[in-house]
Parts: structure tokens; C-alpha cells; sequence
């Protein structure tokens, strides 16, 4: 293994040692400043925390710090490179590894080469006769293991991996990169409870070989796991940098957020006795769900729960008609229907909001007025033509109903998380739904928007609707739902109360069944 | 989590810059320049002949086909595909509407001209939306088969139909001086930019190449909806056969002959990109108008035949280098706010 550059221990500085500085730091996009002036330290061997509600200008700053995006004001520093890090070829030489919201995988490399992607960024050596990386190596197979990811085979094509594995694969690289500073933006956002000690090792490996690692984040309970230093960013101005050891969670949220909070009311238990079901689905087939039956009642919040894999996006898309179904049958109102399509199902009033909002959600090229009458636009319009008086009108409703940040003339991709959220949840509640499925609605959205999105999904019930809320966060469930369904391999396997559940009984029964 | 705020949560400044907005749209238009710096060289060469009613007629004229073939490439382009076989389609509409039953009446041409051009989309766009193919590959070989086909028909030898005295008529008919040819093209102009701008069809077409998943998951009948793109692009560039007969009153073999090529550049020049979603119409009529005058320029120059592709192809260069520096700005200013 000539040609794997072991890490340099001689060359880390000694914990406690500064590992960057930041001094003024201000990041401004036209009309909006994203950071205000920001002072921060961080030092070799700790794990420093950054969060910030949506739009608090966390993310910003991880780019900042890369070198992914040029500073408006300020510089940042980093140990032992004799200039301020000015773009992204500096920041990487200067030993920073940015851990990217999506991870950077390329789907038609190996696993394995994917594994020593960063090695090709060393491209002086363009000899194709000089001795290249072998990664289907012992060693290739050693980082995946660190990982989790030891089931895999190191010839097999990125392509095929779950999002899960997709983030733990480029954490692997981490193994077999030189740097001082590793920053994980978001990073559990797309990997669901099972990887997080996976994280938690790397995270702990790193930290003792006197890595400073910055975690950008807003899952408090992951935050406090593994952080020695919070940083609480609001508006784009640092609020304060506290000892994790000295503070708690409510602590922090109300910094984030700015104010204090009042608990979430659980919804009054849904009237269902001697209803009809709104939704009846028998013995299911299709993509990893086999065989799975549950009813839905009107005014009903139903919570299913499932590891990745486990079905629970298959049974969301195929009961709104994202994707076929195989075998088994979908009764709306006792009405046996068919959904081959999206806008079958929209014809059903059967909706569902995707968990990739990115891919899915939005349009990347509209504006937050044409993303919201995406799906209404035939109603706002007499044969063919759009009435674009009575579309001005709703959207602007609709953004205020929301409380979307920007007009209906900003772009969507231009905003964050949890507003683009809204705008989809928005588009699709426009349509008047009887039926709503949301897979995934918080993923990647802070504290502030969250507590939104929550108020909308009661908000849907109490008008009689019925919702199916997907998630792979138990506390999420108990905290928003009158029903819980937990998958495992495909099949429902036990429906808990929320009332007189808590997450180690979904956790456990999502694991392993317990008779 | 089991938290709620009791306010919304404080929100960074709203946009609280925003120029005036014919100043913004003006700084876009790169197309309007080159347009606006080709004419001023028009003006001080060749200004007295260029601006002469003859010449500008005849600039109407030879634009009015290619902008007809031009709003049909634009649509195919924002669904994110891409026509290569409109050239050749046009040449099919023409050879047959001029030969079916003899050409026996300017009406019936339009007719068959415009069942080819659709018949020629439709399977087009029954390959693209239906069974996946690439745009690409499809319109490649429809572009050899149609152009075949042309050929085939004629032995190579011109069609004239036998109404091509009441064809050469109705191509210089003008109304208040302006040839009909082109007050056809304007009106498909317009006809285009009401589809796409104030029909829920265009917004769907603008939705499928922006973000084809999204589209499809929002409900939006995509695959039908690119069939009609390709089968409406298909009727324009019938329509642009039978405007080639009005043109020249006979259909020649070589009908239409690297349209397609001149048709990309011109919505490409026009800003739009070719991976969908983003162009306008007004871009491509600027895209054809440029592509016309500097052919009429450099013929009233006395620029050699051969030396004019030239020209045109080093003007394409030079466009989409500007549009990329202008796309590079844009993204910048619209980056993501902080998540």
C-alpha cells in the first residue's frame, strides 16, 4: 500500500491547539445576509456543534470554512496554512474535508473506488502506467467495515446503495484522507438511527487522533451526543458558544429559536369508533412491502414507522400511485380504486409528499408562486388558459398561510429547507386532499419550521382528512400521531398507542420483533 | 422536538433589493445586443441598401420559414429534447404537398403539409415519451429517413406543383407591404407565446424540463404532454413546408436542408438551455433575426458564400460564451440562502 498516504500524526497539532479562526466573518446574497459578522474558534480534538434554525446561516458557514463559497467580508484562518483560505483547492490543502448535506458519491464508480475518490484530486501523477489504488484492497474492505458498511463488496456499483449507505460511504473516506478539520454538514439528515453509532465511532476516532470536528446540525439529541462545544447561530449572528457538559437541549432551542416554547399539545384522540375507514389497504405488494394491511379514519394522524428498507416509503408510493403496486387492494370510502399513476391519485384526492424533495418536491427553475399552483393550475384556469389574476391572488395567500420566507417571485432552490418544504407541503394541500401521505416531512428542517409543519399535519386532520406520516424518527411519531405503525421487512408488525409507547418500544420492535 | 414557538421563527431580512425590472431584464439580453451591434454595422456599411423596402422585405422573407422551424425547435428544446429532424421533415412536407394529387390548389398543401409535419412528431415523440428513447438518436434517424424519403419522392428532381402560379402569387402577397410569409410567422409567434406563457400546457412543458420527476410526482401527465410538444412541433414545421412552397412555388429536394442546425443555434442564441426549462420566446426571435441579417449582411458585402458559415459559426461561439458568462453571474446572485 505504497501509494495510501497514512495519516500524519507528527503533523496534527495537540489538542486544545487553535484549528481555525474565523474573525468578521459576514456572508451576504443579494437581500439576504446570510452571516453578519461571525467570530469563532475551534480547536484541534473537540467536536464543536453548529446550530441554527433554518436560514440561521449554519450551513453558510461550513462553506464557508471549505472554501466552497468566497467570503462577502471577514477571513478565516486555519492552523498551520500560512494565508487566509481563499477557495475550495485551499481549504482542502490547508487539511479541511467537508462532508457535503448530499453526499458526493458518483453512482457509476465502484464502492470501492468511490472509498479513494479524493485520491484522483491528486492528479500530478497522470502516468496510466504508475501504480494506481487498489480498491478492491484488504485495506478498502477495512475502511468500509469502520463504517458499517463491511457487507458490502468493494466492486459493487455506487449506484445500488440506499441513501443511508450513501452518506457512510463518503464518511469512509475520512479513513484515508489527511486533514485536521472534518465537517459533517447535516449528516445525519439522510441516515436513519441504525448508522448513528457508526457516526458516533468515527466521530470519536477522529477526535482522538486530534481532528477538530464540526458538526452542523439541529437534531438536538444527536448534538448533545456526541458534541464537546455548541455554537448557536440565529440571523446570522453568533448568539452564544456554550460547554455541552453546562447546558441542555431547552437551553439551546431557545437560543435557536429566540424565545421561549411551549410543549407540543398531542392532538385529542381522533373520534374513529364506528367510522368507515377513509382509507382501507389490504395486503399490499410492491417494492419492499409485502403483505401489509392497515386502515386509515378520517381526522386521523397514523404514524409508520420502519428502519431504512423496511417498506415504509414503498407503502407511501404505492398507495398514492408513485409507483405500481404489485398485488393487493386500495379501498378509498369503501370504493375499490386503481392509482397507476401520480394523477390518478390526485383524481382520488390521494397526495403524497416526497421524502426527496430536491429530486421531487419542486421545480428547480420556478418560482414559489409556480412550484405552489403546480398541481392546481387546472382549477385556476378555464380551457387551458391560466386566470393569472386568480393565481397571483391564491399564491400570495398561500404564502402567507404558510409563512414561506420570500415573495411568490423567489426562486424555491434559493431557499432553505424548511421553506421549500412549506412551499411543496403548500402545493399539495392547495389541492384539497382527503388523503395525505408525507414521507419524511421534517427531514433536514430546524426546531422553528418544524413546529410549523406539525401545526399543518393537525391543522389537515382536523378538517377530517386522514394523514400517513412516514418517519424514520420515533420521537417525531409519538410526539404528532394518534396511531402507530411499525415495519419490519416489509410487513407491519405491531401498531403501538403513542400515549403508552415511548422510542425504545419502536426502536426495538423495528429491530427485532418481540412476542 | 415536543416544542412549538409561540411566534414565528425569526426570519432573516426579506429581499430588500430589487432593481428595477427592465433594467434587470435588459442586462440578460445578450441576444438584443448582438442584434442591436449587427445593425449599427449594417447601418454604417451598407446602411442605404439595408434599410431599402426591398431589402427588408426580402430579410422578412427569408426569415419567416426559419422562425416558423425556430418556435418549434424552442418548444422540443424546453421539454429538455432536441429536433434534429426538422430540416428534413420540412423538406418531406414540401416535396409532398407539391406532388400529392399533382399540388392541385394552395389549400390542399397546407393540409397534407401539415398531416406529414404532425405524422413526422408524432412518431418522434411516441419514440421520446413513450418508449424512452433518447431525442437525440430519434430525430437522427428520422432525420436521415424523412430527408431520404425526399429524395426518393422526387428521383432528385424539383417538384412543382400545378398550382404553383397560385403558390408564387400567394408568397408575395403582402398585406400593408408586409409579406404574408411573415405575418404567418408572427402570428406563431404569438400563438407560441400564449401556449407556453399563459396555458396550463406551458407550464407543464416548463415543469417536465426543469424537473422531470417533479412533474411527474405533482401529478402532471408528463409523457402525454411531451407527445404533444413533439406532434405541435411537427405541425409548425408542416407549416414551414408549405411556407417553403409559397417561397420558392416548387419543392426541391434540398428543402430545408441543415435547418436544424440553423434552428438550435438561433434558440440557443436566444438564450434558452438546452437541458430544458429555461428559455423564452422572445430569445428565439432574436436568435432568428440575428441569424438573418448577418446573412443578409454579409451577402450585401459581397462576403463569399463559403466565408458566411464562417462567420455564422464564430457568432455561435461567441453567443454562448456570452451566455454562460451571463448564466455564471446569475447563478452566483441566486445562490442558495443559508439552510
Amino acid at each position: 500500500m505504497t501509494t495510501t498516504v497514512e495519516r500524519g500524526e507528527a503533523a496534527r497539532p495537540e489538542t486544545g491547539e487553535v484549528a481555525f479562526t474565523a474573525t468578521g466573518v459576514k456572508k451576504h446574497y443579494p437581500g439576504v445576509k446570510a452571516l453578519d459578522g461571525v467570530d469563532l474558534e475551534g480547536y484541534a480534538g473537540e467536536v464543536l456543534a453548529v446550530c441554527g434554525a433554518n436560514g440561521a446561516g449554519k450551513s453558510t458557514f461550513a462553506k464557508l470554512l471549505a472554501g466552497v463559497q468566497p467570503l462577502t467580508e471577514g477571513e478565516i484562518r486555519i492552523a498551520g496554512f500560512p494565508h487566509p483560505v481563499r477557495n475550495a483547492a485551499e481549504a482542502e490543502q490547508a487539511g479541511v474535508l467537508m462532508m457535503f448535506q448530499e453526499p458526493l458519491i458518483i453512482d457509476d464508480f465502484t464502492v470501492g473506488e468511490n472509498v479513494w475518490l479524493y485520491k484522483l484530486r491528486e492528479g500530478r501523477d497522470i502516468r496510466p502506467w504508475a501504480q494506481k489504488i487498489d480498491s478492491n484492497s484488504e485495506r478498502t474492505r477495512e475502511v468500509l467495515a469502520k463504517v458499517g458498511l463491511g457487507a458490502l463488496r468493494t466492486n459493487e456499483l455506487a449506484r445500488d446503495l440506499g441513501p443511508g449507505q450513501r452518506q457512510m460511504l463518503s464518511l469512509s473516506r475520512a479513513e484515508v484522507t489527511n486533514h485536521k478539520i472534518m465537517i459533517l454538514d447535516e449528516t445525519t439528515a439522510s441516515t436513519s438511527e441504525e448508522h448513528f453509532n457508526d457516526i458516533l465511532d468515527l466521530v470519536r476516532r477522529e477526535r482522538e487522533a486530534g481532528t477538530h470536528i464540526m458538526f452542523v446540525s439541529h437534531r438536538l439529541n444527536e448534538v448533545f451526543a456526541m458534541s464537546d462545544r455548541i455554537a448557536v447561530l440565529r440571523n446570522g449572528l453568533l448568539v452564544d458558544v456554550l460547554k455541552t457538559s453546562e447546558t441542555t437541549p431547552e437551553e439551546v432551542t431557545t437560543l435557536m429559536i429566540g424565545q421561549a416554547l411551549k410543549a407540543l399539545d398531542r392532538p385529542a384522540p381522533a373520534q374513529v369508533e364506528g367510522k368507515q375507514p377513509l382509507v382501507s389497504v389490504r395486503d399490499l405488494h410492491g417494492g419492499t412491502a409485502a403483505g401489509v394491511s392497515f386502515d386509515v379514519f378520517p381526522g386521523e394522524v397514523v404514524g409508520l414507522y420502519g428502519l431504512v428498507g423496511s417498506g415504509r416509503s414503498s407503502v407511501g408510493r404505492t398507495i398514492t400511485g408513485q409507483k405500481r403496486a404489485a398485488a393487493g387492494t386500495i379501498e378509498i370510502r369503501g370504493e375499490q380504486v386503481q392509482l397507476n399513476s401520480p394523477g390518478a391519485a390526485l383524481e382520488k384526492s390521494v397526495v403524497y409528499l416526497t421524502e426527496d424533495r430536491r429530486l421531487e418536491g419542486f421545480v428547480k427553475d420556478f418560482d414559489n408562486g409556480e412550484n405552489m399552483s403546480l398541481v392546481v393550475l387546472p382549477k385556476w384556469s378555464r380551457a387551458g388558459v391560466v386566470d393569472a389574476k386568480k393565481e397571483r391572488g391564491r399564491v400570495r395567500e398561500l404564502i402567507d398561510e404558510f409563512q414561506v420566507k420570500g415573495g411568490p417571485k423567489t426562486y424555491t432552490s434559493s431557499l432553505s429547507g424548511g421553506n421549500q418544504q412549506k412551499v411543496v407541503i403548500a402545493k399539495w394541500l392547495e389541492s384539497d386532499p382527503d388523503f395525505v401521505v408525507l414521507d419524511e416531512p421534517t427531514k433536514g428542517i430546524d426546531v422553528g419550521a418544524r413546529s410549523n409543519i406539525y401545526e399543518i399535519i393537525h391543522g389537515v386532520a382536523a378538517r377530517g382528512k386522514g394523514v400517513l406520516v412516514i418517519s424514520s424518527e420515533a420521537e417525531e411519531l409519538l410526539s404528532l400521531c394518534h396511531r402507530i405503525l411499525v415495519m419490519r421487512n416489509g410487513q407491519v408488525v405491531a401498531e403501538f398507542d403513542p400515549a403508552e409507547a415511548d422510542t425504545d418500544d419502536l426502536i426495538r420492535t423495528a429491530l427485532t420483533h418481540q412476542d | 422536538m415536543t416544542a412549538t414557538a409561540t411566534a414565528p421563527a425569526p426570519s432573516a431580512p426579506r429581499e430588500a433589493r430589487q432593481g428595477s425590472p427592465v433594467l434587470d431584464w435588459l442586462k440578460s439580453q445578450y441576444a438584443l445586443y448582438i442584434l442591436v451591434a449587427l445593425l449599427l454595422v449594417a447601418t454604417i456599411t451598407r446602411g442605404s441598401i439595408f434599410w431599402g423596402g426591398t431589402n427588408l422585405t426580402n430579410l422578412l422573407l427569408q426569415m419567416s420559414i426559419i422562425g416558423v422551424v425556430t418556435l418549434a425547435e424552442l418548444i422540443v428544446v424546453l421539454t429538455g429534447g432536441i429536433d434534429i429532424s426538422v430540416g428534413s421533415a420540412l423538406g418531406l412536407a414540401a416535396v409532398i404537398a407539391a406532388g400529392l394529387f399533382g399540388g392541385p390548389s394552395v389549400f390542399l398543401g397546407l393540409l397534407v403539409a401539415l398531416v406529414i409535419g404532425a405524422i413526422i412528431g408524432a412518431v418522434n415523440g411516441f419514440l421520446v415519451s413513450f418508449r424512452g428513447l433518447e431525442p437525440f438518436i430519434v430525430t437522427l434517424g428520422m432525420l436521415a429517413l424523412a430527408r431520404g424519403l425526399v429524395y426518393a419522392y422526387g428521383n432528385g428532381i424539383p417538384i412543382n406543383p400545378a398550382a404553383a402560379a397560385s403558390y408564387a402569387k400567394f408568397g408575395q402577397t403582402t398585406v400593408i407591404g408586409i409579406p404574408v410569409l411573415a405575418i404567418i410567422w408572427i402570428a406563431m409567434v404569438l400563438l407560441i407565446a400564449f401556449l407556453l406563457y399563459r396555458t396550463v400546457w406551458g407550464r407543464r412543458v416548463y415543469a417536465i424540463g426543469s424537473n422531470k420527476e417533479a412533474a411527474r410526482s405533482s401529478g402532471i401527465p408528463v409523457r402525454t404532454t411531451l407527445w404533444s410538444v413533439y406532434i405541435l412541433a411537427g405541425l409548425l414545421v408542416g407549416l414551414g413546408g408549405w411556407m417553403f412552397l409559397g417561397r420558392f412555388a416548387s419543392g426541391t429536394s434540398t428543402a430545408g436542408n441543415l435547418q436544424e442546425l440553423e434552428a438550435i443555434a438561433a434558440v440557443v442564441i436566444g438564450g434558452a438551455r438546452l437541458s430544458g426549462g429555461y428559455g423564452k420566446v422572445f430569445g428565439a426571435v432574436v436568435g432568428t433575426i440575428i441569424f438573418a441579417v448577418i446573412a443578409n449582411l454579409l451577402s450585401l458585402l459581397n462576403v463569399s458564400t463559403f466565408l458566411q458559415d464562417a462567420f455564422r459559426g464564430a457568432l455561435i461561439l461567441v453567443a454562448v460564451t456570452l451566455a454562460t458568462i451571463q448564466f455564471a453571474r446569475k447563478r452566483r446572485t441566486t445562490a442558495p440562502a443559508a439552510k
